[in-house]
């Protein structure tokens, strides 16, 4: 596995520090910068798990209508026009009209010219050749078969009963909302749009003989809830549900049974709203699910992060914080396992991908008993030059039992070296604003060796070149060398915390003058001087398992 | 094994272009129809009968890349109208009329395909034993699952088909030389 690095949000924990890496749990508070926003209001990265997510609208992913979200309900979620899945494949189905009928000889005739649009038209699977005429549904036109299949769903007994309990629930359900609305809900109303707000009433709703979740009004509900009772009679169920009757029409079905594929397989039942024929050959076509767009919201300041332009075949957001255009972004790579790859694409002569990323993993292995250098690639998203500063992360201390332990535990984890002094990342530009002076000023010879200065370069007393400090700079990238020395005893992978901490110009005024914080912003701007701010994240580097050879001795040791 | 002696006979009608590779007997375009279809084989198709000789029948389209071979010593015959895609391979000792091997599809040469058969793009079909397909037999998806077509809507593909045949007999000679046979 190749090295990989990810960054922290904090919205998981009590505390600003990250989760010793090596904990199972700790992978929830990582993640790929890509996935990552950042506000600009809380100077804060937020992840997909912190974040507040609303609907900004509906559409089918086939024929990209957008749907109101009005119909939606109506429509029960699925494209209202001529989008249908195959249910033996789930590919899209087409409408295709009949054929015309056959000559005697019509394979032989020169091209025929189709008459076209010959009823009855059925639903056509391009991809398995399943056809809707096989479960005898034909239409006499070709259009609005959408609303003509949901006729067979609607008529449904399932569905009658489903719309026959609503109908039971209504007056309740109008009474309650006139009578008593929530009072703690108002509050979240404010920003919300009217999709998420009639979703979120609608889930808010006190349900007679549910209980809803309420701690300060918990036995004024329960009141209100008894009381309602008595008002609304009980609901007779028109339809059995689970007779053994169909059950037994299973058995008998399973009981002749010739291959497994006669029985709908899960895939295909998977996709439809209600009960599903059991027999593959009953399968009906499917509406198309529609899809929503979403919008996302920090937790904490309610400002949108991320919202996408409305049109449905668009692919571009009205508002876009990502992170990536905030924090650095951050590649790790191993130079040794690197150079042992392209020894063996020039030199290697196995073929099978299996056996080459085999050799490829055997090649790039950190054994136990090493020290390895790494490389740590800054790419600056911002319009101005940034210095960067970086740490490795100290767990807040577990304290170990006696000193015997403490230097057991010292001599079988690894040690991190890095880079101890800050660097600069020069400023984004666009590629042809890069003077090509600024390009290999750093590069010596073996780009391994170290020539800057700041860095903690030089020799250590044995004069083995150490290789911890800048390795090349260019453009909006530095990338910076680390070390990592392997105890023999070590074991596990070779995972740390990184705390990266980076000062960036910034262009907001005093900060007197309004309430903004400072925000590593992209955006240029004219104003009196630059004034330096700093930002620190936290990162997870995952350089990869340790292996270790064979030593009988070592393995009694443990 | 002997030395492959090369032997294309092409159909005059037939439309094969110039940057085909082609090894051993061959014969295109020698269907009952040959009247009114041409069979077209695209620039870079590979047609090999490495053991015994390959007839190609009327009607037929052989797309980039499709390759076509002959392991076995009896004749590999493949009927009319069939469709052979981008990138497939076929090694079939008997083909049938009406047939589509989808892009990329592979086929060994332990199964005989008879007509109106469809093979979908990607799937792999590896019987042990040798196996006739079935008329209207459709393998599809990456488990190469198997169902039977009604056969309804095969009049307008085979028509689709003929359009598409028409067309590119058409354009490719005017942006291709062509190949001609031995005879001709
Ligand atoms: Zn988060
Ligand atoms: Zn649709
Ligand atoms: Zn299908
Ligand atoms: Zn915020």
């Amino acid at each position: 596995m190749a090295p990989k690095i990810e960054y922290y949000c904090p919205c998981l924990s009590e505390s600003p520090h990250p989760p010793p890496p090596n904990r199972p749990s700790s992978s929830y508070s990582f993640h790929p910068l890509h996935n990552l926003f950042f506000c600009e209001e809380c100077d804060a990265v937020r992840c997909n798990r912190c974040v507040s997510v609303e609907v900004s609208g509906y559409y089918c992913p086939n024929c990209l209508f957008e749907v109101p979200s009005a119909s939606v309900r109506a429509e029960k979620n699925r494209c209202a026009r001529n989008c249908f899945l195959c249910p033996n494949c789930r590919n899209t189905l087409t409408v295709v009209p009949s054929d015309p009928p056959e000559d005697v000889d019509s394979r032989m005739s020169p091209i025929v010219s189709t008459t076209l649009g010959e009823p009855p038209f059925f639903l056509y699977c391009n991809h398995c050749r399943w056809d809707s005429a096989e479960v005898g549904i034909t239409f006499e036109k070709p259009t609005g078969l959408a609303a003509q299949l949901q006729k067979f769903e609607d008529s449904a007994p399932e569905a009658l009963e489903f719309e026959r309990l609503k109908e039971h629930f209504e007056p309740f359900l109008r009474a309650s909302s006139s009578s008593s609305a929530l009072p703690s809900a108002s509050s979240h109303h404010v920003h919300t749009n009217p999709i998420t707000a009639a979703a979120s009433s609608a889930l808010a709703r006190d349900i007679p003989g549910v209980g809803k979740y309420n701690p300060l009004s918990r036995s004024r509900v329960g009141r209100e809830k008894g009381a309602h009772r008595q008002e609304y009679p009980d609901y007779k169920s028109r339809v059995e549900v689970g007779t053994a009757l169909s059950g037994e029409a299973d058995v008998e079905f399973l009981r002749h049974l010739e291959t497994v594929s006669q029985v709908a397989a899960l895939e295909q039942r998977w996709t439809n709203s209600w009960v599903s024929p059991l027999s593959a050959s009953d399968l009906k076509p499917l509406r198309i699910p529609l899809q929503s767009k979403k919008s996302k919201r920090c937790p904490s300041c309610r400002h949108i992060l991320i919202k996408p332009e409305q049109k449905a075949q668009s692919v571009r957001f009205k508002i876009k914080l990502v992170a990536a255009n905030y924090l650095p972004a951050i590649a790790v790579t191993l130079p040794h396992a690197q150079a042992a790859i392209e020894m063996l694409k020039r030199t290697s002569k196995t073929t099978s991908a299996a056996a080459q990323a085999e050799e490829q993993q055997a090649a790039g292995a950190l054994i136990a008993g090493h020290s390895y250098s790494f490389h740590l690639a800054f790419t600056n998203p911002l319009y101005d030059p940034i210095q960067v500063r970086l740490a490795k992360a100290i767990a807040p201390a577990q304290t170990a039992e006696g000193d015997e332990a403490a230097e057991r535990a010292r001599r079988s984890t690894f040690q991190i070296q890095l880079p101890s002094a800050a660097f600069p990342v020069g400023a984004f530009a666009e590629a042809w604003e890069y003077d090509d002076e600024d390009e290999a000023m750093f590069l010596d010879d073996d780009g391994m060796e170290v020539v800057e200065a700041r860095g903690k370069k030089g020799k250590d007393g044995r004069g083995k070149t150490r290789s911890v400090g800048i390795v090349e700079k260019r453009a909006n990238v530095t990338i910076v060398s680390g070390e990592v020395l392997i105890p023999k005893e070590a074991r596990g992978d070779v995972k740390f915390n990184m705390l990266v901490s980076y000062t960036y110009r910034s262009d907001d005024p005093e900060p007197s003058e309004e309430a903004q914080t400072g925000t590593p912003s992209r955006s240029h701007g004219a104003n009196k001087g630059p004034e330096m701010k700093n930002f620190s994240f936290y990162t997870v580097v995952d350089l990869g398992s340790i292996m270790y050879r064979e030593e009988p001795k070592l393995t009694a040791d443990l | 094994m002997p030395p492959i002696r090369d032997k294309f006979t092409i159909h005059s009608k037939a439309v094969v272009c110039q940057d085909v590779e082609l090894k051993g007997d061959i014969t295109i375009g020698a269907g009952k129809s040959s009247l009114h279809l041409r069979t077209i084989v695209h620039p870079k198709a590979t047609i090999f009968a490495i053991a015994g000789p390959i007839v190609i029948g009327s009607g037929c389209i052989i797309e980039e890349g499709a390759i076509i071979v002959n392991r076995r010593k009896e004749v590999m015959r493949i009927g009319d109208d069939n469709l052979f895609e981008i990138g497939c391979r076929v090694e079939s000792p008997t083909v049938g009329n009406c047939n589509t091997i989808c892009t990329r599809a592979r086929v060994h040469h332990t199964l005989r395909i008879s007509s109106y058969c469809v093979v979908g793009a990607g799937v792999l079909v590896v019987p042990t034993e040798d196996e006739m397909l079935d008329e209207y037999t459709v393998i599809y998806g990456p488990a190469a699952e198997r169902r039977v077509w009604s056969g309804r809507g095969k009049v307008q593909e085979m028509d689709l088909r003929r359009k598409h045949a028409e067309y590119l007999r058409e354009m490719l000679p005017k942006f291709n030389r062509l190949r001609r046979g031995d005879g001709a």
